[in-house]
């Protein structure tokens, strides 16, 4: 690729960010005119290929300011700074003030950042899982931890790319302490997933549903615990009970209870190992398996160092 | 998330719980014991023998269980208001190796005693025992290193009220992992017994019980557990 043909595709590109498709050729052929007949200055050849563009399509030259510095999280690290980032949202959290539109967690794979969008600022809403190019937000600190803003100069588009998260699993052993409400043989909300408690969805209320299994406990070794969620795999792994198999137990007593009844018998009280990652509250569970070591080596161990 | 903070559960031997006699108050006004080794504790995690139960009168739906570890034995109450737990204890027929997660409270009678009511008992695999002795005597360990240090509140305060003869607590532990490394090997039947009798599992009412609960005070306590415990 040339020179000129370089300049085009940057051209091309920043009227494509503002939502704006042009003829690279023309852009090309232009360019090559001013460039390499008339010799006029690479700078000057932009901005009057520019100009005439603008005017062609009658638009304002604001729209087309160009992004602030595309960063990694990692990156963030003093507040007051233009930046433009590619993340993904982690999480989404409950706003708990009217000038705030979303609050939550964004990340790439350097890292996690709280995120802010203003009221104010009157953006379309991201989703939880999916990637954006937050273009021209503003890092701030607050609370001694870093984030960013988006307010009215910001834009957030949706893209294509699947933002890797950095691994923020935890390993980590304990034993199962306690098995919550809402776990074994559940239904679920067909329009929304959420758990439904007697049937009844707590935002669509008497609805369609579907069942799944799942443990919801805590696992704790002793100095801390962690809450964890079990999915149909994990437990199918530990008890050989699935989803299928729950829900014959369930029929054959008339009772979704036993389900339940069943996985804490197998699993209360039992040493794990498991790896997973850490949302707002619960770790979801990647791997997990029975604790599995040779307690009398360990013992011997142990015994050596008191002695020794 | 800390709205719904949890207490943890301690891993301590019968002989250390039993020597208990301290309650602390902590900030989240959770009543707690002070371990004679130094850490406050409000629940336990505990792996052992349930030698007996008993029904302290007959149809008072009211138990007293004992479980031991290789230093001791913990004493226990299950009645009406740990409905999982009486519901699997009434299948259980000790001698068996249960894990029990328990809160702990502290009778002030003749003489004070420490007591649990246990949130569940299940039956569990002789390696589970094991791993709690190994696990067990490791914490008890690492606290008795604490002590040693002294220096931070706590600690201080369990050697101004207990002033425990350290060297007597590692020789328990001492006792406990020998118990580990002279016990038999795990038989795989032992596994598969357990895993049949579920199936006669009946309805459960799922109650979770608040943490604030720790606060009420169930007709239970104003027994007098003395006779009992004598």
């Amino acid at each position: 690729m040339d020179r000129i043909q370089k300049i085009a595709e940057e051209i091309v590109e920043k009227f494509k960010k503002s939502g704006y498709e042009i003829n690279r050729k023309d852009v090309y052929k232009r360019l090559k005119l001013l460039i390499e007949e008339f010799k006029v200055p690479e700078s000057e050849a932009i901005r009057t290929v520019e100009n005439y563009l603008i005017k062609e399509l009658d638009i304002s030259r604001d729209k087309l300011v160009s992004d602030s510095p595309l960063v990694k999280v990692e990156d963030i690290k003093t507040p007051g700074q233009w930046v433009s980032l590619k993340a993904k949202v982690v999480q989404l959290w409950d706003s708990s003030s009217p000038n705030v539109s979303q609050v939550g967690l964004i990340g790439d794979e350097t890292g996690i950042i709280k995120f802010v969008i203003w009221a104010k600022a009157n953006k379309p809403e991201v989703e939880e899982g999916k990637s954006y190019l937050f273009a021209n937000v503003v890092t701030d600190s607050f609370g001694g931890r870093m984030q960013v803003n988006v307010n009215r100069n910001s834009r957030i588009e949706e893209i294509d790319e699947d933002i890797q998260l950095p691994p923020r699993e935890v390993e980590a052993v304990g034993a199962l302490v306690a098995i919550q409400q809402n776990s074994g043989l559940i239904r679920r909300c067909k329009k929304c997933n959420r758990v439904l408690t007697k049937g009844i969805c707590p935002v669509h209320g008497k609805t369609e549903a579907y069942d799944d299994l799942r443990v919801k406990g805590v696992i704790d070794d002793g100095e801390s615990y962690y809450e964890v969620i079990l999915n149909q795999d994990n437990i199918k792994y530990l008890t050989g009970i699935g989803l299928e198999e729950a829900i014959e137990m369930a029929k054959k007593h008339y009772d979704r209870e036993v389900v339940l009844s069943e996985l804490k018998n197998r699993l209360l009280g039992r040493y794990f190992r498991f790896t997973g990652r850490k949302g707002e509250r619960y770790f979801i569970v990647n791997e997990i398996d029975f604790l599995r070591y040779d307690g009398k080596e360990k013992a011997e161990e142990l015994l050596s160092k008191l002695s020794g | 998330m800390d709205r719904f903070k949890r207490s943890v559960a301690r891993r301590v031997f019968a002989f250390e719980l039993n020597e208990a006699t301290h309650r602390i108050e902590s900030e989240e006004k959770l009543v707690q014991l002070l371990l004679p080794t130094g850490v406050p504790c409000s629940r336990v995690f505990i792996v052992g023998v349930l030698l007996d139960r008993e029904e302290t009168r007959p149809d008072s739906d009211f138990w007293k269980i004992r479980v031991s570890d290789p230093t001791g034995v913990f004493r226990g109450f299950i009645g009406k208001f740990q409905p999982d737990a009486l519901e699997s204890l009434l299948k259980i027929d000790p001698p068996e190796i249960v894990a029990i997660v328990s809160k702990v409270r502290l009778f002030e009678g003749n003489r004070t005693v420490v007591t649990l009511r246990p949130e569940f008992i299940v039956p569990v695999e002789r390696d589970v025992m094991n791993y709690w002795i190994v696990e067990t005597a490791e914490h008890t360990l690492s606290r008795i290193e604490n002590m040693k240090k002294g220096g931070k509140e706590l600690v201080e305060e369990a050697w101004r009220i207990y002033n425990p003869d350290l060297s007597k607590y590692e020789e328990r532990v001492k006792e406990a992992l020998e118990a580990v490394i002279s016990s038999p090997k795990v038989e795989e039947e032992e596994v598969e017994e357990e895993k049949e009798e579920v199936e006669e599992v009946e309805v459960e009412e799922f109650e979770e019980v608040p943490e604030f609960s720790d606060e009420f005070e169930f007709e239970e306590e104003e027994l007098d557990l003395s006779d009992i415990l004598g």
